[in-house]
């Protein structure tokens, strides 16, 4: 068997009395986009949370390319090629679009204090470098902004985009992106899937929450649904999709298949895909 | 004011702004910290020290400053850093209590105990004080935007994101620790120079206060801001107290809030002129609509179901 890119075992987390996570198993091989499906308050964005570090897991174990990073910090772990972008945007504020994506880069950059202040030709050919990197992966997830724009006041679709940018530039395996298309029409988020698709093919493994059914099942290969913490069903999208126990979380006891297959039809809209 | 008062007041202006560099450099990364007035105290009572039993040169005067500034930075770094930023705050308080204790109770042939020490006041000429902050500014600016710089922005708008792009906030603070070690030690040199007597109360809470105000009405967001600060705030209360007398420090005190209310980022304000910036090219903004939907609100369970 292959090494795992991320293999989460018997994950739980609490807050309180309430289990926001609770024994959750997902296995994730290299080079798979992965959805993590789920209605709102599932814990899906605490998965990630542990994941990146962002908060400790009560029990439960996370490996990364077989390395057990569930005790470590966040930088560590970043140290490790896990990079993420979150829910509620979290942008520097003084930062420019640019300088956000070259912050990023901080472990692929060698300079020390004093190349920086004796202004070594190290130290500006890394800056211009950094620069050209960092514009390149703009284009890549399809920023048009000017770059010497405050990030923060670009439109939620280039804040995201940002982020993406942002997380790319720590060179990831692992990217780890929490509803990548919250705010952006249907052109939009199909442009990301397509990145997606353009970043799997670069070796990364991808590992998205999301709401939009349509982006999940056209672009993830397999997908963990989770209710209250738990882990409702995972698999191919389509057949989880299919599942009663999905549908009733999602819907609520009067949930039919008809009724998603309806949803698809409409989604797709005349002559769809 | 006469000519010579004038220069004095330019010349603390001086000193305050390397002070006010200093606490910026650790600020830069998150940390607010007064104890470079600690760093510049002992790195001043050591030079005057050693200038009075073996006699030193002005340039390894500054050396044995910033050196002794870093070191101790460095120490309390290691010491403080764990703290959480209010904690951490105070702990560099205390340490500006301890040192005029310490100035006090060590053996006077050291400190000079209530009565203070002379200082030899080579370094207190208008040369050595420019030149120091020139190269002190120069530093911070060939920082910004390098490497540490852009960790350093990074740690302290957001420290938990800047963990997850491989940025160790503990090691940036650290660094900038030292940095104001460094700036604070040598400010604290140049100032016991100029005075050419120092005692328990030259590196106490006025001066903290004052640079630390320096640093919120000057703008703690570029290093600019500190030197626009501790000149406005030294030169200020000079001007207002002949016409106001004693209300002096009401007004520049009322002039402090008004500033941390109106002008947050202080009077260097890069983020503003970005944002005015990013408003010209975009007049029609592309940017969030005031009114229009949060997209960072929390999202329907099933997009799909907007449809039906
Ligand atoms: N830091 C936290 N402190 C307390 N409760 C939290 C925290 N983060 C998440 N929760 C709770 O855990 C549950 C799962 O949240 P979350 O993982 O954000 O769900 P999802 O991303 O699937 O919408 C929710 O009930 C939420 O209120
Ligand atoms: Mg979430």
């Amino acid at each position: 068997m292959t090494e795992l890119a991320v293999d989460i075992v018997g994950l739980t987390k609490a807050f309180g009395g309430l289990k926001a996570v609770d024994d959750v198993t997902i296995q994730v091989p290299p080079r798979r986009i992965h959805g993590i499906l789920g209605p709102n308050g599932a814990g899906k964005t605490t998965v990630l949370n542990m994941v990146s570090g962002f908060i400790q897991a009560d029990t439960g174990r996370i490996d990364v390319f077989g390395d057990d990073v569930t005790r470590l910090k966040p930088f560590q772990i970043a140290r490790r090629g896990v990079a993420r972008t979150y829910q509620n945007i979290r942008l520097f504020p003084g930062l420019t679009v640019l300088e956000t994506v070259v912050a990023g880069a901080y472990m692929q950059r060698s300079s020390t204090i004093a190349g920086a202040i004796l202004m070594s030709p190290t130290e500006r050919r890394e800056r211009r470098e950094m620069r050209e990197r960092a514009a390149d992966l703009l284009d890549k997830v399809g920023c048009r902004a000017p770059h010497s724009a405050l990030a923060e006041t670009l439109s939620y679709g280039d804040q995201r985009r940002v982020e993406i940018a942002r997380a790319l530039a720590t060179s990831p395996k692992v990217l780890l992106l929490d509803e990548p298309t919250a705010g952006m029409n249907d052109v939009e988020s199909e442009e990301v899937g397509r990145l997606l698709v353009e970043l799997r093919e670069l070796g990364l493994t991808l590992i998205l929450i999301e709401h939009n059914m349509r982006l999940v099942e056209e672009f993830c290969e397999t997908v963990s649904v989770m209710n209250s913490g738990a882990l409702l069903a995972e698999g191919a999208p389509t057949w989880c999709l299919e599942q009663d126990e999905v549908k009733e979380a999602y819907f609520g006891k009067r949930s039919d298949a008809a009724r998603i297959a309806t949803l698809r039809r409409a989604r797709r809209g005349p002559g769809g895909s | 004011m006469s000519t010579t008062a004038w220069m004095i007041t330019l010349q603390f202006a001086g000193v305050n702004a390397l002070f006010a560099l200093a606490i910026y450099a650790s600020l830069w990364t998150g940390v607010l910290s007064l104890a470079p007035v600690f760093f510049g105290a002992v790195s001043a009572f050591t030079f005057g020290y050693v200038a009075g039993t073996l006699g030193l040169s002005p340039f390894l005067g500054l050396l044995l400053g910033a050196v002794l500034g870093a070191g101790l930075g460095a120490l309390t770094a290691g010491l403080l850093i764990r703290l959480d930023s209010h904690y951490l705050a105070m702990a560099t308080i205390a340490m500006v209590l301890i040192g005029r204790v310490l100035i006090l109770n060590l053996p006077a042939e050291y400190t000079g105990g209530a009565t203070g020490t002379l200082v030899p006041g080579d370094l207190g000429t208008w040369a050595w004080l420019i030149g120091t902050l020139v190269v002190a500014a120069y530093v911070m600016a060939r920082l910004a935007g390098s490497r540490f710089g852009l960790a350093a922005d990074a740690v302290r708008e957001d420290p938990a994101v800047a963990e997850t792009l491989a940025i160790s906030p503990r090691r940036i603070q650290f660094i900038g620790m030292i940095i104001s070690g460094a700036l604070g030690g040598v400010a604290g040199i140049l100032q016991s120079s100029f005075l050419q007597y120092i005692g328990p109360d030259t590196f106490y809470t006025h001066l903290g206060f004052v640079t630390l105000a320096a640093v919120v009405l000057g703008g703690a967001f570029h290093w600019l801001g500190p030197i626009v600060g501790a000149i406005v705030f030294t030169i200020l209360p000079e001007l207002l107290r002949e016409p106001m007398g004693e209300y002096d420090r009401v007004v520049t005190g009322v002039l402090l809030v008004l500033i941390i209310i109106y002008m947050p980022r202080g009077l260097v304000d890069v983020r503003r002129l970005r944002l005015v910036r990013s408003r010209w090219w975009r007049p029609k903004g592309g940017g969030p609509e005031p009114g229009g939907p949060d997209p960072r609100d929390p999202q329907p369970v099933v997009r799909a179901e907007v449809v039906s």
